[in-house]
């Protein structure tokens, strides 16, 4: 490419670069500045709550949710095994066999972890027993 | 279709994949006081990795697999070697860092073990969809880990940062990729070499490769896509940090420069300028806003990111000259391997340091010399090394760097060495600085009063290894000129 191909990027460059001065410019005329530091914190979402909710959310339904989809996901691999099974023959039993084996280790480690525990205090039974959690003082 | 499979070829991505699940299993089933054997296993599993490649390497050969998508030749070898190597030093540092945390928990092993299989997988693929699987499985659980310190804002700030950017890179990445296989229709790197000629004239195809461009920069933290870096590193563990320093780093401008080399030979007009930019950037951004920083883990992250410029100078200055570059890969590669060893070390000695004085300001480092001299000597030896001087490794990774510029030959090259030697002597302003402040200022009454507490002989090993390692290259640099040769030799792939 000659150099004066490069002239449509210098200007789309130039424009873009103009645009943000231009609207960075007008808005530092036209908006109040009322610095608070929540707004100056590097991601502002929403207002910050000045108090613990009154209840606790459960999120169970949403982690069986992301379990249901993961474990269904993996399934589609056998899907595809599965319709030409006779072509892969023993093979195919062995690959589909090792990655069953790899979605059952998942299933052990979710078991283990308590994500299938509904109870919250039987769920949190791994944690207390195998996390280091230093009492808040 | 075929289904032969060269176990040997994939015998470090296997013993790495198993003992992921032999971790993650492992980890389960351990009561909280056996939960080391976790990190012994993870580590054995890293150093078993190295064993299939040096019999590989001694073998000699290249592998080619699935329909020459997955190459396994030296310059692959060579590049899991470095992969290995610093994900052992990684995970070394990790074990009494993750200890001492109140944030301890297996899967740690577990994520930082999968980012390393995805950058094994990486050196060896030679075809698109394979390429963004393994840069994809470095990068991902590296989101993870980055907020691993959950309970803390700056690591959820540092995770987020590096999630949104990240993710935003690897659409446009994909963006590219797709455009890149619409055009040429195929994933192929050969293929795409070889269709590219017919196709020089379309404009598309220097948007796809640009796109291309700006997704590499991006994991590899090359200004101007280097934003999130030093926020992320400083929020995230501090192994995680030297991780995404030295593999994710790495990782990212391995996987630009295979592309580039094997797959857009024929294109390099587009891309060499944009590349030479990112080096002349990379280098003075880094450098002066290094200048600035007041944390050490932040001059580090800035430090990478001059670092990077260094690197990409071979290759570009030899894309925008239009010589051999075969002779700047091997110069990038050595580069790669000695920035690793030194700047793993550096961060070990982050680690300590931030142990002995308990605190991550370079003020407050100021007579550790004093306190502890090893801690202090080893930290003179690494920075030193990262400012270049002889007889350290850093001198040879310059002296490679500034020799292929100048074999190169051209002005737009020669402004391009300029640069980078005015940016050595800033960089070695703040790398002297806390030189300066670990040896020659005075020590505070705090420091001093501080009871000595003995590290954990993993740091010790991690910092014994990259020390050992940094002087031998220093005063024997055959050695890593021996990586630079092998990794001429890289296979197209299709053969």
């Amino acid at each position: 490419m000659a150099l004066v191909d490069y002239l449509p990027f210098v200007v789309m460059l130039v424009l873009a670069a103009g645009f943000v001065a231009v609207s960075l410019v007008a808005s530092r005329f036209a908006r109040p500045s009322n610095p608070t530091p929540e707004k100056l914190a590097p991601y502002e979402c929403g207002i910050t709550s000045e108090v613990e909710p009154t209840q606790r959310f459960p999120v169970k339904f949403y982690l069986v949710a992301m379990l249901f989809v993961i474990f269904d996901v993996e399934i589609v691999f056998l899907f595809a095994w599965a319709s030409i099974f006779n072509e892969l023959a023993w093979y195919g039993i062995a690959a589909a066999g090792i990655f069953t084996l790899f979605v059952l280790e998942t299933l052990v480690y979710v078991w283990k972890r308590g994500a299938l525990d509904w109870n919250v205090k039987t769920r949190s039974r791994y944690a207390r027993e195998h996390f280091r959690i230093e009492e808040a003082a | 279709m075929t289904f032969e499979i060269d176990y040997l070829a994939l015998a470090p991505e296997l013993v790495v994949a198993g003992t992921i699940i032999a971790a993650l299993l492992l980890d389960l089933f351990l009561t909280r006081s056996k939960k080391y054997w976790v990190a012994v296993l993870s580590v054995v599993g890293v150093a078993g990795g190295l064993v299939p490649i040096v019999y590989m390497l001694a073998e000699g050969g290249t592998r080619s697999m699935f329909d020459g998508s997955y190459v396994v030749d030296e310059f692959a070898l060579i590049l899991k070697i470095v992969f290995l190597v610093s994900g052992y030093l990684v995970l070394l540092m990790s074990v009494s860092y993750i200890e001492a945390d109140r944030y301890y928990q297996g899967e740690y092993y577990f994520l930082l073990l999968s980012s390393i299989l995805g950058s094994l997988v990486m050196s060896s693929s030679r075809d698109l969809i394979v390429l963004f699987i393994g840069l994809e499985l470095t990068t991902g659980p590296l989101f993870l880990l980055a907020g691993w310190r959950k309970g803390d804002a700056k690591s959820n700030e540092a995770s987020l940062k590096f999630f949104i950017l990240g993710v935003l890179s690897t659409a446009i990445l994909l963006y590219g990729m797709s455009l890149l296989f619409g055009l040429t229709g195929s994933v192929e790197f050969t293929a795409i070499a070889a269709a590219i000629p017919d196709l020089v004239s379309e404009p598309a195809l220097a948007l796809s490769v640009l796109f291309l461009i700006v997704g590499f920069a991006f994991k590899a933290s090359a200004v101007p896509f280097h934003f999130w870096a030093p926020d992320t590193y400083e929020g995230a563990p501090t192994p995680v940090a030297a991780y995404l320093s030295v593999n994710s780093k790495a990782a990212g401008f391995v996987a630009m420069l295979i592309v580039m080399y094997t797959a857009l030979p024929g294109i390099s007009e587009v891309w060499a300028p944009a590349l030479w930019v990112l080096a002349a950037l990379s280098m003075t951004v880094g450098n002066l806003s290094a200048l600035r920083q007041g944390n050490i883990v932040r001059l580090l992250a800035y430090s990478s990111i001059a670092q990077a410029g260094f690197m990409l100078v071979p290759f570009a200055a030899a894309a925008v000259a239009g010589s051999d570059l075969a002779q700047a890969f091997s110069a990038t590669v050595v580069y790669l391997v000695i920035y690793a060893l030194m700047n793993l070390g550096a961060f070990a000695v982050v680690i300590a340091g931030a142990r002995r004085t308990g605190s991550g300001d370079i003020d407050d480092w100021a007579g550790l010399g004093q306190k502890d001299p090893v801690l202090g000597l080893l930290t003179a030896l690494f920075f030193l090394s990262l400012a270049g001087i002889p007889p350290l490794a850093g001198w040879y990774a310059k002296f490679v760097m500034f020799a292929s510029v100048i074999e190169a030959g051209g002005i737009s090259t020669l402004v391009l060495a300029a640069i980078a030697a005015v940016n050595s002597v800033i960089a070695f302003y703040y790398y002297a600085r806390v030189i300066k402040a670990v040896w020659l200022d005075t020590p505070s009454e705090e420091l001093l009063a501080r009871p000595g507490r003995e590290y954990a002989g993993s740091i010790k090993l991690t910092l014994a290894i990259s020390m050992g390692l940094t002087i031998a290259i220093g005063i024997y640099p055959t050695f890593a000129t021996y990586f630079g040769e092998a990794s001429r030799v890289i296979a197209t792939g299709g053969g």
